[in-house]
């Protein structure tokens, strides 16, 4: 799976720390080196109305699995919206394979599974896939082909011909999922994909996200879910005040987060002497002995330099750790550093 | 999850060309006119329309097999003989005899099915996707957004016809064949290419006219209230004005139904002093009146298409 997102916020207003960093561009992957990027965001602003959503915003996607995270209003459905070519920029362009993203030509790239659940409630999953297939512009045989495909595979042929009236939240997801899959797009835009999915629904769904990136698609899902999103991919946008506050692996924007130490509880014999001697490694500001038998909780810095420091400590010294756990650099401590609040969107 | 199917989500290579964005545009007007006939509640009123077309029908059948079997005939009613051919004389306000109001009639009553069944739909058509927000489902296809309305016009214009400019040739067809049909259809032309004309008008101003009207209000009480407005409540407020203030009679023209008719029975070249009510305004009014309002209509709608933000 190849993974390209590069963002670059620009001109005036207060930068946001992150967004900036020059160590997530990634212009040189395989990708981007061959194609014009699926997504490109161009110094896009969207005001709507006195309400500025989308400020500035620079952002490419080239492939792989890409959250967007945010509280509510931070301006991801408005990207989202954007990006589908549901609206258009005040300011900038967006553009998906080259094409601008308002021309209809370009929905040909991108298929939409949007957080709304509102169909015909007449028509049954069947049906509404159906006619979905023919606004793509499939023939009747091959919409009907591609019809069977999808349900089958988002595991609904065999409901499928229930009135969508007596849908479940799960089931309307799948259909919604199955419609945005008919034309085989390139750029999967997934807005809320997992809420309302069983467990074992999630999973079956995380597999087919997981499959569609391997098989070279680019997903852009946006979530609430942060621990499933966890699990499908590292690579988050995030985003604050119509802003990207922040881009890349999870672990490099927080090893970027300089505001905030890294706090790691080690679990050793004697913790004691064990802090005393990581006091002196430069990157460790603060140590905490105590609490629970036996741990220290380190404060550092730089994470990096951090964990290669402790590596060749616990070498040196022949420190039988019995545990070693990041405490804040879960997608909630880092959105939560990032957002201002406890990480919870 | 089991793969069973990998081998067609892999997507066989697609070997024939899309049709296109007007491909889409006709698949919506499919689903709009399933919907419409899928209503159990509109079946009363569609048992209405068929009911007087059949009137129509076989009232055209009886004035002929009248005039010609038993025109001179007298029978027997209350005890009193009459003549069999003056106990028709009340269809002849209704002109059953295949000319021009014969059609100009029954399009404007069908119409009149027609319009309420739109009013009551309008909302499940395109208000819906306004208010619930299933647009997006429709605008992340790759169709435009003139597509978009296309497709939701093209369903009403579907049902429309469906109700007024087909059953209407079918009567011109049975005329025909009740008289002289090679004469007829020679000598009616005008009358043919009238009930296209008429339908025509009827289609493009009342499907512009719900589209517009559902985008702006999406509700269907609203909808109705709005329709009720401007084809009742406009109808019966001219009526006032011109039969009852003896006004100018051009304060016809507010009563759009009308104008309509009036334009209808222009393309099928009825006699104008034959048109009831009398003081009507000239049809190029009516036809300006119309125009107006369809340009409205798709004024409005190029504004809302610009500005299909999904903002809730």
């Amino acid at each position: 799976m190849s993974t390209s997102v590069r963002t670059n916020e620009s001109v005036s207003a207060t930068p946001p720390p992150i967004a900036k960093a020059p160590g997530w561009a990634v212009s040189g992957s395989p990708l981007t080196a061959h194609r014009s990027p699926l997504l490109l965001f161009e110094h896009v602003s969207k005001w709507y109305g006195p309400v500025l959503a989308l400020n500035q915003v620079t952002l490419e996607l080239t492939g792989g699995i890409t959250g967007l995270v945010g509280a509510n209003g931070a301006g991801k459905s408005t990207l989202i919206r954007l990006a589908t070519g549901q609206t258009r920029p005040t300011v900038g362009r967006v553009t998906v394979g080259g094409i601008d993203a308002w021309d209809w030509r370009a929905r040909l790239l991108v298929g939409y599974c949007p957080d709304h659940d509102a169909f015909y409630e007449d028509m049954s999953g069947r049906e509404f896939v159906h006619t979905m297939a023919r606004l793509c512009g499939y023939d009747r045989r091959e919409a009907r082909r591609r019809t069977e495909a999808v349900l089958d595979r988002v595991g609904m042929s065999d409901r499928a011909d229930r009135k969508l009236r007596g849908y479940s939240k799960g089931m309307r997801q799948r259909v919604k999922l199955a419609q945005a899959l008919l034309h085989d797009p390139d750029l999967l835009v997934l807005d809320e994909p997992l809420s309302g999915i069983d467990p074992v629904g999630r999973q079956e769904q995380l597999e087919l996200f997981r499959s569609l990136a391997a098989q070279g698609k680019c997903l852009l899902i946006s979530s609430h879910e942060l621990e499933e999103l966890e699990k499908l991919t590292n690579h988050v946008a995030v985003m604050a005040r119509g802003r990207i506050a922040a881009v890349g692996t999870l672990q490099q924007i927080r090893d970027l987060m300089d505001d905030f130490p890294l706090s790691v509880r080690v679990d050793v014999d004697r913790p004691r002497d064990l802090a005393r001697r990581l006091l002196d490694v430069p990157d460790v500001i603060g140590c905490d002995v105590g609490g629970e038998e036996g741990s220290v909780v380190v404060r550092a810095t730089h994470p990096r330099r951090f964990y290669e420091a402790f590596g060749r400590l616990v070498v040196e010294e022949m420190i039988e750790v019995r545990r070693l756990e990041p405490l804040d650099d879960t997608a909630h401590a880092i959105l939560g550093y990032l957002l201002g609040g406890s990480g919870k969107t | 999850m089991a793969n069973p199917t990998d081998a067609l989500l892999r997507y066989r290579p697609w070997r024939g060309n899309l049709r296109g964005p007007l491909n889409g545009s006709w698949a919506m007007a499919r689903v709009a006119l399933r919907l419409m006939f899928r209503r159990k509640l509109f079946w009363a009123l569609y048992g209405l329309a068929a009911l007087i077309f059949f009137f129509f029908f076989y009232g055209q059948y009886l004035v002929v097999w009248i005039q010609l079997q038993t025109a001179n005939q007298t029978v027997s009613l209350a005890g009193l003989q009459v003549r069999a051919g003056d106990l028709t004389r009340f269809l002849d306000r209704l002109a059953l005899n295949g000319s021009a109001h014969t059609f100009g009639n029954f399009i404007w009553f069908e119409g009149y099915i027609g319009m309420i069944v739109l009013a009551l739909a309008g909302a499940v058509l395109v208000g819906n996707d306004f208010h619930h927000g299933s647009l997006p489902f429709y605008l992340a296809k790759p169709i435009g957004r003139w597509h978009y309305v296309l497709g939701k016009c093209l369903g009403a214009a579907a049902f429309v016809n469906l109700l007024t400019t087909i059953p209407a040739l079918v009567l011109f067809v049975q005329a025909g064949l009740l008289y002289d049909w090679k004469s007829y259809y020679l000598e009616h032309g005008r009358e043919f290419l009238g009930i296209l004309g008429y339908g025509a008008i009827l289609t493009v101003t009342l499907s512009l006219l719900l589209v517009a009207t559902a985008v702006w209000v999406r509700r269907t009480v609203p909808l109705v209230m709005v329709w009720a407005g401007v084809f009742v409540l406009c109808r019966m407020l001219a009526s006032f004005l011109v039969d009852g203030q003896r006004l100018d009679e051009r304060w016809r023209l507010i009563d759009l139904w009308n104008d309509l008719y009036l334009v209808g029975l222009w393309c099928l070249g009825a006699e104008w002093d034959s048109v009831r009510p009398v003081d009507q305004p000239q049809p190029w009014e009516a036809a300006v009146v119309i125009g107006l309002v369809c340009a409205a209509c798709l004024l409005y709608l190029r504004r809302r298409i610009q500005a299909v933000e999904i903002v809730q």
